[in-house]
């Protein structure tokens, strides 16, 4: 299973609901992605921003991930965020 | 330690903070009816920034201890977080409806902590390092505190020293080997009450002759010979009444203002921060009221968002959202309020580090923050009363609408006729339509109005106070000189 984790940005004035779009991906992804709220000294396959605005303004470089950041700053990104992670899924099962 | 909301609560019932109103004591202040709902909004400063959603804003990592701390309790460290301060008071504006009180000391704790670092560099004091320990303890145990600043200042044209009575500005009444004992009193202080702590700052730039007033120090709310007398607000003893509730327009959140009074406070040493050093009381007020200007770009954003939602609901509900002029409205209102926003966000991207290390905000820009906060909120809430309608208020009571008692001729009752004569667009509730206008009126003229209009006008320093700064900052001389150049004048 891949380890994600999910840092948001403050969500001072967010064009859509960020908690729902995550709701969403977990859904997706039940089983094969688990997604946690990103910590300092924990080390995340992948981590995954969401901001609420063009701005994406959150900060991340806090956070140790092995294969990078995935951004994501409007719901129409849903469906290139999951063909990424996807792509992440299916990287992990090669180097299997 | 990041305290929860109800942890901040209980932390407050275990002060003995001396509180007056209505001309009597009030033991259990934080239960009040007309206290709690300003408390609620700290609260909310302590319960977002455990929540994922909001943390981002809502804490930083500490450059004393390296401990993630409030941003409340923050020294910012560059643009960045002078950023996310404004978008963090946006939110939570957003999520009070009002004034959430804890600015006064992070704006107190950044102009104080640079302010005591060159005093230091000056005089060779040692008021910056004791400002440093105190703010470590004031991270270590989140609390929330009063930057208190403005002085009742009596005879606008004497000055301290000048008045008739020298309590009219707080000053150094007696200097001892173990620190000092202070008197006067603080007017208008937002969320005294509600903080743990006092750090009091001198209110405007002083003269050798002033020097006694000259002085910053750092008390607990219950110390001994400290108390305040409430302010009330338009419309407050609605919070008494009986199952109060539509009446209110909110319910849960408010703002809060007293005055604080010293009455010969003693203070240790280790919590005096400038004593007699009257030169730098200018740099002090100068940079206090930068970071509040600055503040005052994303707070009143946040309230202003739920204003203008409130204010588009009332069209909807009043059936008129389709209607262009209305349409128009909502555009004005908003086009205003993000302006104040770009404002926030502008003073705070062009800022600088100070000698000491943490940001300071760009002082021309965020005057002219303020400035515009002094009028374009009249403006959204004239704008939000002109879609509401008349209504807001001339409304019968809550009481009324709920009202059993038979008036009519076929026997209808008073709620039953104001449920009837008070609909407005098809598919929506009387009640919502009774809630939305209360929620405008509460904004407009009732006990919100303290924090979104005149603390609009006068907090951090009333309108003439940034045409001053914006006139000292504003680089004419070299604007005449661009103009002197393209128009070959030599």
């Amino acid at each position: 299973m891949l380890f994600c984790g999910v840092k948001f940005c403050g969500g001072c004035n967010p064009r859509f609901e960020r908690r729902k779009v995550l709701e969403q991906l977990k859904e997706h992804f039940e089983g094969r992605i688990e997604f946690a709220y990103a910590q300092e000294g924990i080390v995340y396959d992948i981590l995954l921003i969401i901001g609420g605005c063009t701005n994406c303004c959150a900060s991340f470089s806090q956070y140790t991930t092995k294969r990078g950041n995935i951004k994501l700053w409007d719901v129409s990104h849903v469906e290139r965020v999951i063909e990424e992670l996807e792509g992440q899924l299916s990287l992990a099962d090669d180097a299997k | 330690m990041l305290m929860t909301g109800d942890q901040y609560i209980e932390s407050l019932r275990k002060l003995k903070t001396r509180v007056y109103m209505f001309g009597e004591k009030v033991d259990n202040w934080v239960d009040h009816p007309i206290i709690r709902p300003s408390i609620n909004s700290v609260k909310m400063t302590y319960d977002l920034a455990h929540d994922p959603e909001y943390a981002d804003l809502m804490t930083a990592k500490s450059n004393l201890t390296g401990e993630v701390i409030n941003r409340f309790c923050h020294l910012h460290q560059s643009t960045d977080d002078l950023r996310k301060k404004v978008k963090m008071q946006r939110l939570l504006g957003q999520k009070t409806g009002s004034c959430f009180q804890r600015c006064v000391g992070m704006d107190a704790f950044n102009a104080l902590y640079s302010t005591t670092y060159e005093i230091d560099e000056k005089y060779g004091t040692e008021y910056h390092k004791r400002f440093v320990e105190y703010l470590k303890y004031v991270q270590e145990n989140d609390l929330t505190v009063d930057g208190a600043m403005t002085d009742p200042k009596g005879d606008r044209s004497k000055s301290p020293s000048q008045q008739e009575d020298p309590d009219l500005y707080v000053h150094v009444v007696e200097k001892r080997d173990d620190g000092i004992v202070v008197r006067g009193a603080k007017a208008h202080q937002t969320g005294s009450i509600n903080s743990h702590e006092h750090l009091i700052m001198p209110t405007i730039s002083l003269p050798e002759a002033d020097k006694a007033y000259a002085v910053s120090f750092a008390v607990p709310s219950d110390v001994e010979g400290l108390f305040m007398i409430y302010g009330r607000q338009s419309c407050d003893t609605r919070k008494l009444e009986e199952g109060a509730d539509v009446d209110l327009g909110n319910k849960e959140f408010g703002g809060q203002e007293a005055l604080v009074v010293f009455d010969d406070v003693f203070v240790p040493w280790e919590r005096v921060f400038m004593c007699e050093e009257w030169d730098f009381a200018g740099m002090l007020v100068e940079r206090f009221a930068g970071y509040h200007r600055q503040s005052y770009g994303g707070c009143k954003v946040g309230v202003g968002d739920v204003l203008i939602g409130a204010a588009a609901l009332a069209a909807d509900y009043n059936g008129v959202s389709k209607t262009s002029h209305v349409k128009d409205k909502l555009i004005e209102m908003t086009h205003l309020n993000e302006t104040l926003y770009c404002c926030g966000i502008a003073c705070s991207s062009e800022g600088y580090p100070t000698k000491a290390g943490n940001y300071e905000i760009d002082m021309l820009l965020a005057n002219v923050c303020k400035q515009n906060v002094t009028r374009f909120p009249y403006e959204i809430v004239r704008l939000a009363e002109d879609i509401a309608g008349g209504l807001m208020v001339t409304m019968p009571s809550e009481k009324d609408f709920k009202s059993d008692l038979k008036v009519g001729k076929k026997g209808e009752t008073i709620g039953e006729l104001c449920n009837k004569f008070f609909k407005g667009a098809s598919g929506v509730p009387t009640e919502h339509r009774m809630r939305i206008l209360r929620f405008i009126e509460n904004m407009a003229l009732g006990t919100a109005a303290v924090g979104y209009r005149t603390e609009s006008m006068h907090g951090a320093g009333s309108p003439q106070a940034q045409r001053i700064m914006i006139a000292r900052q504003g680089n004419i001389e070299a604007k005449k000189e661009l103009a002197k150049v393209l128009a070959g004048i030599k």
